[in-house]
């Protein structure tokens, strides 16, 4: 048994950091600049890297229904998954400001209620759902899909810091639902503006080109990150800005009920007869 | 109709083309290529995509070209001078610069809309069709949620309706708390029952077994070579030879262990889709295209699809052979134009 666990953690160690730094390479190259100014290099590196993120999600996927998933995560993935999707589908039909999605709110609170695996599969289950949809399969899926899913793995382990006897989970236990509310709502603040900062780096150095501000290869990581942070700044902060306060305003505003009745669910989801030999 | 799997070789040789090539003149013929194509052979029903290739365009394009134009001051044709003293955007802003930009949007435009195209034309039946056998439980769940959606949908009218009788009207966020929380509160009724339904057909019997040892082994395996295999290739370039058999070996076995998990997984079809000559011929014109750009052929100049307007604009070349290879990617269109069905 200890085997199999030092295996699956190994296995969600290697798709995590291919996940990672499939995001955070163009801030590590060090390497002279090929031809055309460093484009070409720029072009391969999205491809593999695009390969690199979508074979380890396979692989994460593998191992994660592997675990053997019961009848009832099957069906309560299913049918929040689709709850999530249309909210996405509703986002495409009626545009809401900036970057504001309602599919967020849903994949924190989850996560939050069932765990960090759960979270994970309703991240990133939901981008799949909602993109086959909503007609938006590309080359950015799997990014997103990886993305949302570490939004509701990130969602699954703040749940268990409050839950596990500890200092922290003392203070907000002592805080009460609001507490717990308002840190849930300040997790989907910063979600909010990472998602938007994490999907950036993805099609930064492919779309951008050679700027002072862009991606080039060669320059150091001090320097790589202050020019992306002005990129971010000049073209995606206010986006973002508009997703992080949707979450925060879904969060305060749905928040402490949906959490108790996701809570109501999970006692009932749980709830199993063994037989007396198994 | 072509099958999906066609389609899916289509996009991603759509994909490749225009990550490989930088000259406008190929991007603009491959993006052509993506609009006559999902306007051909998209069904009139098709579902929409998120954004339209026109909108898209109109956002990517001058937005890529002011910023790059504002912020790279590399180029020789100044246009005009910014000062000094503004951070990052003091300095010339150059002709170079802007057409740079336009033309990083440009490619973009391109793959957007060559998937724009995939999403119209492949319906949501066959790409499901397509998960592998071996994501049994993923696929499932998938199945489960976009059999709901439509379920999901009339629920929130039926709630809405229910809600207005009272009287209740949505004005703003704080009003559709008494529609999501009903709409929640049924969704997970639903699971509940859906489960008990699951479970009393025998799901989980067979299922309940863990991964054997030895493919999660394997899996870790491909993960670590591939891993192993990028960094070497990032950070130690010498080594690309080795990196590179790496990553390919780490990806055969990941790819291997989705085919061997599958393989124990019984599947069946009610509709078979049958390979057709039209199927070959779309997948051959796939090829063709890839061919000219990465095949070294005696006539084709590929030297042609890197391009850069540093220092000082200059027109772009353009090969005739590698355009009318680039062609081949039309032959979907082609062959449905010619389909009774």
């Amino acid at each position: 048994m200890n085997m199999r666990r030092a295996i699956s953690s190994a296995i969600y160690t290697f798709a995590g950091v291919i996940g990672v730094l499939a995001f955070v390479y163009p801030f590590l190259l060090d390497m002279p600049a090929t031809g055309s100014l460093g484009v070409a290099h720029g072009q391969d590196a999205m491809l593999v890297t695009t390969t690199l993120v979508g074979l380890s999600l396979v692989a994460l996927l593998v191992e994660l229904q592997g675990q053997a998933i019961s009848a009832k995560t099957v069906a309560l993935l299913g049918v929040m998954v689709a709850i999530a999707s249309v909210l996405r589908f509703v986002e495409v039909a009626v545009p809401m400001p900036g970057g504001f999605s309602p599919i967020f709110a849903p994949i924190i609170l989850a996560g939050y209620v069932f765990g960090g695996r759960f979270g994970f599969l309703m991240g990133t289950f939901t981008m799949l759902t909602s993109a086959l949809i909503t007609g938006g399969v590309g080359p950015w899926l799997p990014y997103q899909m990886f993305t949302a899913g570490w939004v509701g793995m990130t969602a699954g382990w703040l749940g268990q810091i409050s839950r596990f006897q500890s200092p922290i989970s003392n203070v907000i236990h002592a805080g009460g639902w609001r507490l717990e509310i308002a840190l849930l709502s300040m997790f989907g603040f910063a979600w909010g503006l990472l998602y938007g900062a994490i999907i950036n780096v993805y099609f930064w150095p492919f779309a951008v080109g050679t700027a002072e501000q862009s991606w080039a290869p060669g320059i150091g990581v001090g320097e790589m990150l202050a020019r992306y942070t002005t990129f971010y700044v000049a073209t995606s902060l206010w986006w973002d800005l508009v997703r992080a306060a949707g979450n925060v305003a879904l969060i305060l505003l749905l928040g402490a009920p949906t959490v108790r009745a996701l809570t109501r669910y999970q006692r009932r989801f749980h709830f199993e007869v063994r037989s007396a030999h198994a | 109709m072509l099958d999906a799997r066609v389609w899916l070789v289509w996009a991603l040789t759509m994909l490749v083309m225009a990550s490989f090539t930088r000259n406008p003149l190929y991007l603009v013929l491959l993006l052509l290529v993506a609009v006559v194509v999902g306007s051909v052979c998209a069904p009139k029903q098709g579902r929409g995509t998120v954004t339209s290739p026109l909108r898209f365009a109109a956002l990517a394009l001058p937005l890529a070209a002011v910023f790059n134009a504002l912020t790279a001051h590399l180029g020789d044709t100044v246009l005009f001078r910014l000062p000094d003293r503004l951070p990052l955007l003091g300095g010339p802003v150059t002709l170079e610069a802007l057409v740079f930009g336009a033309m990083n949007g440009l490619t973009l435009t391109t793959i957007f809309s060559a998937f724009a195209a995939f999403n119209q034309v492949t319906p949501v039946r066959d790409l499901v069709r397509l998960t592998p056998r071996a994501f049994h439980e993923a696929g499932v769940v998938l199945s489960i949620a976009l059999t709901f959606v439509p379920q999901t949908t009339r629920s929130i009218a039926r709630i809405r309706e229910a809600q207005a009788t009272r009287g209740h009207r949505v004005r703003g966020l704080r009003d559709w708390l008494p529609i999501v929380m009903p709409l929640l509160v049924s969704g997970l009724e639903r699971s509940m029952g859906l489960a008990e339904a699951m479970v009393a057909r025998g799901y989980g019997a067979v299922s309940d077994r863990p991964q054997p040892l030895r493919t999660q082994g394997l899996l870790a395996l491909g993960l670590f070579l591939l891993l192993g295999g990028w960094l070497t290739l990032l950070f130690l370039p010498s080594w690309k030879g080795a990196a590179v058999g790496a990553m390919v070996v780490g990806a055969v076995l990941v790819v291997g262990v989705v085919w061997w998990v599958g393989r124990n997984v019984s599947h069946t079809t009610y509709r078979v889709h049958r390979w057709t000559a039209r199927d070959t011929l779309a997948v051959l014109g796939c090829g063709l295209a890839l061919a000219v750009a990465t095949v070294p052929l005696p006539l084709l100049d590929r030297g042609t699809l890197y391009y850069a307007p540093y220092p000082r604009l200059a027109m772009p070349a353009f090969d005739p052979f590698i355009g009318l290879g680039l062609l081949g990617l039309l032959v979907p269109a082609m062959v449905i134009t010619g389909d009774p069905e």
